[in-house]
Order: C-alpha cells, then structure tokens, then sequence
C-alpha cells in the first residue's frame, strides 16, 4: 500500500510533479549527454593519436629517446623481417628522425625533421590524407619537404618556397640542406603541425650519414587494439635490446586524459544533480507542509514514524525515477543522432579544438560503461533530497497536525 | 462493567513560553466500556484537548490516564503510535479521508498497518461497509461522495482496528441534518448492538440527545458529569 499510496501522492499537484519530472529527465539528458561528449571526443582523440600521429606501438633504440640522437638507430630490414610473423600487425613504417632548425630568409624555428616513405606512412599516419595544398614527397624530386600549415603561418612559407634545415649527423657534424616545399599538410593537432616536418626518408639518411636501411623509429599499427599489450610483449621478447612502447607511453597526455576524462565527466553529472537535487528537495517539502494535516491524521491513527518516513522517501524516489527513463531516452536519442551527424564547433573554437589535438566536430558516442555510476548518483541524489522532507514529516506531532 | 479509560487529575496548559492557556484542569474521567459519552461545553473549554489526551494524541502534564490498565502517559511516542492503532478509532470533524485513496482503501490502510491478512481484510471491509450502509461505494474516491458518506467511511475506519473506543471529535459538525442523523443512528445502532464505546467532543444538539452520559466542560475543568440529556437539562441547552 505505501509504494501505491506514494504514486497517488506524486499525482496529486500534477503541474509540480510534472515540472520535477521534467527538470530530472533534463538534467539527466544534459548530464549524459555531456558525458557523451566527452566519451566521442576522447575515443576520437585516441584514434587520432594511434591511426594518425604515433601509431599502436613504436620502436625505438634504447637510447634513442634520451637526446634524439640519429646514431641510435636500428636495421629496419632485420627488424621488418622479424615481425612478418606477427598477424596482428596491420601496417608498420619505419621513419628516421632528428631534432634541427629550419630557417627562411627571415627567420628560423626548431622542428622535428622526419624522413619517411611515401606509401608506408600514409598507411600508418595517412599523411596524403592530411596534405591541403600541393603534394606527397616524390621519389624523384630530390629535397622535397611537407611542413605543416602551422609552421607555414608562423614563417609565413608558401608552396615552392626555400627552406633550409640544420642538424647534426650522426658524428655530431652540423649539417644543412636546402629542401623546397611540395606540399603543406594540416592536421587536428596543431601543435605538431608546427613541430614536424617530413622529407624522404632516404635523403635524410644521405645527410646524417646512415646507412639506407637504417631508421631510427618504427610505428606500426595493429589489427585490434586489444592486441596492444600482448604484442608490445611479444615483440619486447624477440628484440630485449630495443624500446617497444605503446601509444599510451608514447604519448602520455593522451592517456592521462583517458583517465581523468571520466572522472570530470562524473563531476558535472554530480553538479546537475546538486542543482536538482534543491528543486526535488523544494517540492517534496511544499508536498509535506501542504499535507501536514493528513499526515497528522495518519500518525494519528497508527501510521508509524518509519512507515512515514519511508512513504515520503518512497514519493520523492518515484518522483525522481519516473524522469529517468526520459532523460535516459533523449539522451541516447540524441547520442545516436549526432554521433551520425556530429556537432560542429569550429566556428567558435577551432583553435583552442585544435591547439590541445581535438578535431572540432564532436561525434558523441552513448557513455553505456558510465551509466551505472549515473544512475548510482541519481539514487542518492534521491534519497538525499528526500531526507530533510521525511524527517520534516516524522517530526509532525499529530495533535499539532490536526489543529492545522 | 469493564473500565476502559480511567483517567485521574490530567491537566494541559498550552504556551507555557509566552501566555499560558490551561486547557484542561484537573480532570477525572472514568468510563466503562459500552459508554456512549458527549463531552459539551463552550468553545475553548478543552473539548477537544481532553480527547486528544484520551486518543494519546497528547500528552498530559500531570496526572494519568489508564486504558484498559495501561497508563499510556507513560509510553514512548512509537509505542504510543502503536496502542491507537490497536486499541483507539477516530472520527475527525472534516473527515480526513486521504484523497487518493478509494473509500475502501481508506478503511484498509488500517488494517493494513496492523498486518492483517488479506482475506479478513477484504471480509471485515465489506461488513464494515454494510454497517454504514455504503456497500455501493467500496470503489469511490472521497472526492465523489457527500459530507455524510465521507464520515460514514470515516467511522468505517475507526471501526477497522477493532478498537476499545471510538473518539469522535465533532463528528457532525460538516453534515447537514439528514446526514447528521443518519450518521448517528449507525453510531447508536453500533453501540447497542456491538457495545462499542463512543465518546464525542460536540456543540451539536443532536449528538447531545442521543448521548446516554453528558460531561459538561467549562475552563477545562469538569462542570458536570451526569446522565442524559433530558435528565441533566430538562430541556435547556447545554452548549
């Protein structure tokens, strides 16, 4: 009878419940969808990171990472040839890589100088992809170079132009070459369009004097990214002499953001439910003070204070939940509408989007994994509000309530 | 005759903090079971405070009151929730009807509270319902039926717990004649026929008439406790 006598109650002040209902189902809407927000934005992040910038996994020489030092490299054809046998590789390039200056007529910037093959990156980084004007490095022009759209700005640097990148061999001589550009990518990650430039992996090797089957950095992209941590082990054991590391290693602030993403996403659900927390709080105590009589005559008649108490506890939670399965519903509908059509910011912030790797669409995607802590804090957001209006009622004297 | 409520020098004084008001002054109430008691007197002369304080619905601050041998100035406020529930019916002036409920519901609730089981519910709902003539309303809600019906569940719902006595405050006060009457003659026809014993609170003449014990209260205090109506007052009124 309580949970039946608790609905009849929640429909008494239809407008008011309905108005509660409403603000919960929104509140909720908000609080997933904003979770799922951020769930798109950093799952696509992620593919970002590990199918356009720094593949699943990357080996390198172990000392190779301490200065960046060419010398360190590796046999790409002994390596290549070892991981033929493992099926869970989809792509694999093998990149040389040094730290230099690139200067123009009238200025000069630090960048990351990266010697790559043609068909072997666009499979692991999808360069072509990226390229905005002019082309992919030719095998035939010799000193072709992509830099990015970024660093083009900030030199103010057209195709065709001249440029020049100084760097150490790998004898710690310094070394130049004049490069031109044949093409200016752009990427979501606007600070390593500043940083990176890419030329033929075979013209760098000439300049810092390796040999041509040397590399310095293998990326290579997996079938599954379950496989990650079984391959990175697999091929761990088969070359102990050199650093294989995850994307995760590779690049942390993208996996520190995986971690902590979740969490901020929880905070805002709980900042929602504080908010309305206060509304359902408000109803349910006008709902006792305009009962205080009934709830007197029931007192009155032998209705215990838990069973009191309990039956306001019960319309507050029934008032809350009935909203539920609203917001739940709009916000999956929602979910699955713009994670089709996606939500384009870019008119307002593209840069900032860009300047921390983000694209500016947003493609959502449902937070099934969160639901559960939603919904936890949705049953406590209940209770809690309930609280004050249940003790409100038990504390009715019944004589009191009836003279009201 | 068994004595159900035995109540010795119970006074209520109300704001104590700012303007005291004694709403009851040494009061001795003894009544037996099968009593059909009108407490009379003018507004503001404890009517009511006595019957709260009969009903546990109050506490006295001073003096006893036993029922059935038990001093319930003496029980906790649960264990005070519990006796009325067992041992005491009420009839309120306006009713008091929970709105939502059907009228069948109302007088089920108590039943309910008390952990009965379904069938003697559903069995003790429809003699209940017979007694007050509304066997064709078990499935009306309040707000469909007349003043006089409504406290006719109301007294249905008294009856419910099977209590010792039924404490009707004003029980007429919202009904015009007709209802007024009706409802005292299943009152009356209760109280002959099943013994159960009714004290009311009323400025009503009617109820005063068919009362077989009057209490006069005048400033809390017991002005006069006798017989009938026509014994005490040969006619004049009382209130």
């Amino acid at each position: 009878m309580n949970i039946s006598l608790a609905w009849r109650n929640i429909w008494r002040n239809k407008t008011r419940s309905f108005i509660i209902m409403t603000s919960v189902a929104i509140g909720l809407f908000a609080g997933i969808f904003v979770l799922a927000l951020y769930e798109g934005m950093i799952n696509n992040r992620v593919r970002t990171v590990i199918d356009t910038e720094v593949g699943h996994l990357q080996i390198h020489h172990k000392q190779f990472k301490e200065d960046y030092d060419p010398k360190f490299s590796m046999n790409e054809q002994q390596v290549i040839n070892s991981l033929k046998s493992f099926h869970q590789i989809k792509y694999l390039s093998t990149r040389t890589v040094t730290f230099g200056m690139l200067s123009t007529t009238t200025g000069s910037t630090h960048v990351r100088i990266n010697g790559i093959t043609n068909n072997a990156e666009n499979n692991t980084s999808k360069l072509k992809d990226k390229i905005k004007e002019g082309k992919e490095l030719s095998e035939g022009k010799k000193n072709g170079v992509l830099i990015g759209k970024k660093l083009a700005d900030k030199m103010k640097l057209k195709l065709n132009n001249k440029i020049v990148l100084t760097f150490t061999d790998k004898d710690n001589n310094l070394t130049a070459g004049a490069f031109r550009i044949v093409g200016i990518y752009q990427s979501d990650n606007t600070p390593l369009d500043e940083l990176n430039v890419y030329v033929s992996k075979n013209v760098l090797n000439n300049y810092l004097n390796l040999p041509q089957n040397s590399c310095n950095e293998i990326a290579i992209l997996l079938h599954d990214d379950k496989d990650l941590q079984t391959t990175k082990e697999e091929i761990q054991k088969k070359f102990p002499e050199l650093a294989i590391e995850t994307w995760k290693e590779t690049s942390p602030e993208t996996n520190l953001m995986v971690g902590y993403v979740d969490e901020f996403s929880i905070i805002y659900v709980i900042i929602i439910m504080i908010a309305l927390a206060f509304g359902i709080i408000n109803t349910m105590l006008m709902s006792v003070l305009e009962r205080t009589r009934e709830i007197g005559m029931l007192t009155a008649l032998g209705m215990n204070r838990k069973k009191v108490f309990l039956l306001i506890l019960s319309e507050t939670v029934l008032l809350t939940f009935v909203g539920v399965p609203l917001g739940i519903l709009a916000s999956w509908l929602a979910t699955i509408y713009f994670s089709k059509a996606g939500i384009d910011i870019s008119s307002f912030s593209e840069a900032a989007m860009s300047g921390f790797g983000f694209s500016s669409i947003i493609y959502p995607e449902f937070p099934s994994d969160s639901l559960p802590k939603v919904l936890i804090i949705i049953i406590i957001t209940a209770l809690v509000s309930a609280l004050f209006p249940s003790l409100k009622a038990i504390k009715l004297q019944p004589a009191d309530a009836l003279r009201q | 005759m068994k004595t159900v409520i035995d109540a010795h020098n119970i006074s209520k004084t109300f704001n104590k903090k700012s303007i005291p008001v004694l709403a009851v002054k040494n009061v001795h109430l003894h009544l037996e079971k099968g009593e059909f008691v009108a407490l009379v007197g003018p507004s503001g002369s404890g009517k009511t405070t006595l019957l709260n304080l009969i009903g546990g619905l109050d506490k006295p601050d001073q003096g006893n009151i036993l029922i059935n041998g038990i001093d319930i100035t003496k029980l906790s406020a649960n264990e005070l929730i519990d006796f009325r529930l067992h041992n005491i019916g009420f009839v309120f002036q306006s009713f008091n009807l929970i709105p939502v409920l059907t009228a069948k519901e109302n007088v089920e609730l108590i039943m309910q509270l008390q952990g009965r089981g379904k069938r003697e519910i559903k069995e003790r709902v429809q003699t209940l319902f017979q007694e007050v003539g509304l066997s064709d309303k078990l499935n009306s809600r309040p707000a469909q039926l007349s003043g006089g019906q409504q406290q006719r569940v109301a007294v249905a719902r008294a009856l419910a717990s099977k209590p010792q006595f039924v404490l009707a405050d004003e029980p007429t006060a919202n009904l015009d004649s007709k209802s007024a009457a009706n409802l005292l003659d299943i009152m009356t026809k209760l109280n002959q026929e099943e013994n159960m014993t009714f004290i009311f609170s009323t400025h009503d003449q009617r109820v005063i008439e068919r009362a077989r014990r009057v209490i006069t209260l005048v400033d809390g205090e017991v002005n006069s406790d006798t017989g009938t109506y026509l014994e005490l007052n040969h006619g004049n009124s009382l209130i």
